[in-house]
């Protein structure tokens, strides 16, 4: 009987739609007259005037609630700096990884009870919330600081995740460095490579990056075997990069550099540029950035912050060695680092699962292919 | 319903009624309302996950039934069939080798003279406090081929080779195991202490040797207990990602949990697939669950019965020192090393070999970071709170519960048996999800508070509670609560001052097993916790994310002496309570 009535509770509670057929769960997304009312008024104002009417508005609302992807150091960091600025705002930050950041704000917005304001994550959970429409639209100052390639239809990049490898350096010389992607395939990196299970975007980037570099998919499919062959799968990128420190493994296929950087800082023997100071492969940096969103309750304090982050916000991530998506003085994080287009549009495509692909891959399915 | 209002009825009457019939009905009354209402609680817990599953597993986008997910999750390119065997490898020899190393050390800790005791509860204890990323990250710098201390530090000097690898089944068996053997340490003291070990004498004095005392006395009378830890521990091996996903990743060996977290960590996620992944689960562990009443409805034996005994402690003799020397090598081995690589590792800035840099290297920095981290304190508070609450909660739930399955006829118990320990099954990740959906939607102030964490750790801990509480009433005869009854005391009266101090021993090692699993718990707490209700859990993770190894290992040293004192607590208090303590004697 109790079964029955916590079932009966459940089904109330539920949609009618499971996840069976595509997997997805279905989610609708809250939208607020209100706060769209708040955005316009703000972006009403030339462009000059709308950091003080936000301001304003922001201290009437007196609070600030974001959903953070970045690590906790910088988050505090944020976190501190903007609360310094703006004493009469009390900013809290929820930090998740990104799929969490995604899951709670579907969840929430379908129970209509959205608690972010703001939202700070990577680039295929802002995709997501961007398809889904749960982003207004910002036509702040903030806009012309960044590149074109930074502006997405609801979000901008506020920070750059760059794909390099990593290497020990007490383990590898510098002369047996890879020079190119195509390198890690060779037979003397044999058992010597780490692969991170998830890295789907940077195998859909470098697939990418052969097909529109002179290979023929023959090819591709061969690199990529060779290079699994070679390699031993290790969980997350931060342990990876302390295995990678302690001499575990001599070469990680791919970390994100400001990784490498802050183990590099803490005296661990790893490095992603030769001792010259370059890097041989060609980089790619995936865009993460800011939302603000349209069911938020604090919408003015979610427009200042998204425009802070891409204004003072930029120095806290720089002084954290993470890449900026402006021009900041005493950033060196691209130093030495030849960059190539990020896809956006292949990892985009919805019909294609980048994710199932590289996990056949690594599992060595026969039918793999890094075919888009 | 009348219209009338009647005064309340006494509850725990304090003088014998005069009438026996308002008596039974008193009795009745609160004994209907504390076991269904636990009933309902307990239902409830497991349900709301359990349907959540199954409802987006087989039901379609457009409210049908569909098999789509299942297709998926096992179809063309899975590799299922590999993924399975090697889930039941991994699973069947984890618990194979806990129960073995578990129940070993429990008869050697209550029912023979052998040294160094407190050593051995430590060491049964401690594996179960470290973290499994930890832990399993802690052997990885143990037993890495390349790196790994025993290899460079022992194996190599000696043997010029390094033969250990945590990479292979085998490691990851090792790994698992010995973090499990805690839990089949702590179920079969109990058990072992409940046990009256005349009968073990008399088959000794009618002329049986050791070994058939063993095998037809010990053994059979043990059953219950063996089969209960067999199964506990089989399913949660099955259920563990951080072993499979640290050690197996590294040369492909998938296992059911790996794969769920695939496919939950894909863009997007697919919550169908993980579903089919769990309903797979479910049935391997419904199978379990089958056969194992099935080998103990084949004789139960009552071992706690109204006979005073005071087991007789067995003398090692000659082999004492050499036991003693087990106790001293298995302790070395499940604490001292993984620990000791702990420590060292949180007193350096970043993981590195020994050597003479590193060790100039040392400092307390890391505990300095902890401890001016800014959550650390509420977490700290968070966690006591919930574990606490938790093992509380499931304690008295489970003792209740099992004693309606056990003890009564009330029809539907085997379904309530089989409903609380489901939740085992469902990933955490899963069940963090399915609760966020449904206390979103109800109109009570639970989401974003602690209420949500307490709720999941009950629903996520329930299984083991009704394990150890099951044995508990198993093992105990109905003769005591019968002359209870004959005597005037009400049922309340009966299960208070009977039952629960009787089967003490095993509620007391439950409720000391899920609060040090409470500390650890992350996969669903990692959905439900808002600013604010951060836990210690949360913190680890938030530093193995920042990848500050280092840290993380200050963290888990911390906790480690934090909860070894706890436990030496709850030990203190159960002792007053009837907890039997075998030190003491």
């Amino acid at each position: 009987m109790s079964a029955a009535g916590a079932f009966s509770l459940l089904l109330l509670a539920g949609c009618g739609a499971g996840a069976a057929d595509d997997g997805r769960i279905g989610a609708a997304v809250v939208v607020s007259s209100q706060a769209q009312k708040v955005y316009d008024e703000i972006q009403a104002q030339p462009p000059a005037r709308q950091r003080a009417k936000a301001v304003q508005l922001a201290k009437e609302e007196g609070r600030l609630e974001v959903y953070t992807s970045l690590t906790d150091d910088v988050a505090n960091a944020v976190d501190k700096a903007f609360h310094r600025q703006f004493p009469g705002i009390r900013i809290s930050m929820f930090r998740g990884n990104s799929e969490t950041i995604l899951q709670r704000i579907l969840q929430e917005s379908q129970a209509r009870k959205l608690g972010a304001d703001a939202v700070e994550s990577d680039f295929l959970e802002m995709s997501s919330l961007d398809g889904q429409k749960a982003l207004a639209h910002y036509t702040g100052p903030g806009q012309a600081r960044v590149a074109a390639s930074s502006r997405f239809p609801d979000w901008t990049a506020d920070r750059f995740n760059v794909f390099l490898p990593a290497w020990n350096t007490d383990l590898v010389k510098p002369a047996d460095v890879p020079r190119s992607w195509e390198a890690l395939a060779d037979s003397r990196y044999k058992g010597r490579i780490t692969l991170e299970p998830t890295d789907s975007d940077w195998y859909e980037n470098v697939t990418h990056y052969w097909l529109t570099h002179g290979r023929s998919q023959a090819q591709v499919d061969r690199l990529w075997r060779r290079i699994v062959a070679n390699s031993h799968v290790t969980k997350g990128h931060t342990t990876i990069m302390a295995l990678l420190g302690a001499g575990q493994t001599p070469l990680d296929s791919m970390n994100y550099t400001y990784i490498t950087e802050q183990a590099r800082l803490k005296g661990a023997p790893v490095d992603y540029r030769l001792p010259d100071g370059t890097s041989p492969l060609p980089a790619f940096a995936r865009p993460n950035g800011v939302g603000m969103l349209r069911g938020a309750q604090h919408p003015a304090a979610a427009w200042l912050f998204y425009d802070w982050m891409l204004h003072e916000g930029q120095k806290v991530l720089v002084s954290l060695h993470l890449t900026p998506s402006t021009k900041v003085p005493g950033d060196t994080s691209l130093a030495g680092v030849h960059l190539a287009p990020f896809d956006v549009k292949g990892l985009t495509d919805p019909s294609t699962d980048w994710d199932k692909k590289y996990d056949e891959q690594l599992r060595g399915v026969a039918s793999a292919k890094g075919t888009g | 319903m009348t219209t009338t209002t009647r005064p309340p009825a006494p509850t725990l009457p304090s003088v014998p009624r005069p009438r026996p019939l308002a008596r039974l009905r008193d009795r009745f009354n609160l004994q209907v309302l504390v076991v269904g209402g636990a009933m309902v609680v307990v239902g409830y817990l497991a349900v709301v996950p359990v349907g959540f599953l199954l409802h987006d597993t087989f039901i379609g986008s457009r409210s049908e039934l569909s098999f789509r997910a299942f297709g998926r999750a096992y179809g063309a390119g899975s590799q299922a069939g590999t993924m399975m065997l090697n889930s039941l490898a991994f699973a069947f020899g984890s618990a194979a080798f806990a129960l073995v190393v578990g129940a070993t050390l429990a008869y050697l800790q209550v029912r023979t003279d052998i040294p160094f005791k407190g050593l051995l509860f430590a060491a049964s204890l401690v594996p179960l406090i470290v973290p499994g990323i930890l832990y399993a990250a802690a052997w990885i710098f143990l037993g890495d081929p390349s790196i790994g201390l025993v290899n460079t530090l022992v194996f190599k000097p000696v043997l010029g080779a390094s033969p250990v690898n945590v990479y292979s089944l085998w490691g990851m068996i090792w790994v698992q195991g010995l973090h499990l053997a805690p839990v089949a340490f702590l179920l079969m003291t109990s058990a072992f202490r409940g046990m009256d070990p005349s009968l073990e004498e008399s088959a000794a004095m009618s002329g049986a040797s050791r070994r058939t005392v063993l095998r037809r006395v010990t053994l059979p009378l043990l059953r219950p207990a063996l089969v209960s830890a067999a199964l506990l521990m089989f399913v949660q091996s099955l259920e563990s990602f951080e072993v499979p996903g640290l050690l197996g990743l590294q040369n492909g060996i998938y296992v059911f949990t790996s794969r769920i977290y695939f496919v939950l960590r894909a863009f997007p996620a697919d919550y169908g697939s993980a579903g089919a992944y769990a309903v797979g689960l479910l049935v391997i562990a419904a199978a379990g669950v089958l056969l194992s009443s099935w080998l103990q409805r084949r004789g139960g034996h009552a071992t706690v019965t109204g006979k005073a005994f005071r087991p007789q402690q067995i003398e090692l003799g000659r082999a004492r020192p050499w036991v003693g020397a087990g106790v001293v090598l298995y302790f070395a081995v499940t604490v001292v090393l993984p620990v000791g690589v702990l420590v060292y590792a949180s007193l350096l800035r970043s993981y590195a070999q020994p050597s003479l840099k590193a060790l100039r290297g040392m400092s307390l920095h890391n505990y300095g970071e902890v401890l001016r981290l800014p959550i650390a304190v509420t977490a700290l508070k968070n966690s006591v709170l919930l574990g606490v609450g938790a093992a509380t909660v499931v304690m008295f739930l489970a003792a209740v519960v099992s004693w309606a399955v056990v003890r009564t006829r009330i029809p539907g118990r085997r379904l309530l048996d089989l409903l609380a320990f489901t939740p085992i099954v469902i990933p955490g990740l899963v069940l963090g999800l399915a609760l966020s959906f449904v206390y979103l939607r109800v109109p009570l102030p639970i989401y974003g508070t602690l209420g949500i964490l307490l709720i999941s750790y009950c629903t996520r801990y329930l299984p083991y509670g009704m394990r150890y509480a099951s044995t508990a009433m198993t093992q105990m005869s109905k003769e005591l609560e019968e002359s209870a009854t004959v005597f005037g005391a009400s049922w309340w009266q009966t299960f208070r001052r009977i039952l629960v101090p009787l089967a003490s021993s095993g509620l007391v090692a439950g409720w000391i097993y899920i609060l040090v699993v409470s500390f650890r718990e992350l996969s669903s707490t990692i959905l439900l916790y808002s600013p604010g209700t951060e836990v210690l859990s949360v913190l680890i993770w938030e530093q193995f994310e920042n990848g500050q190894l280092t840290t993380l290992a200050a963290i888990g040293v911390l906790m480690v002496a934090l909860l070894v004192v706890l436990v030496l607590v709850a030990h203190r208090l159960g002792a007053r309570f009837g907890l039997q303590s075998d030190s003491s004697r």
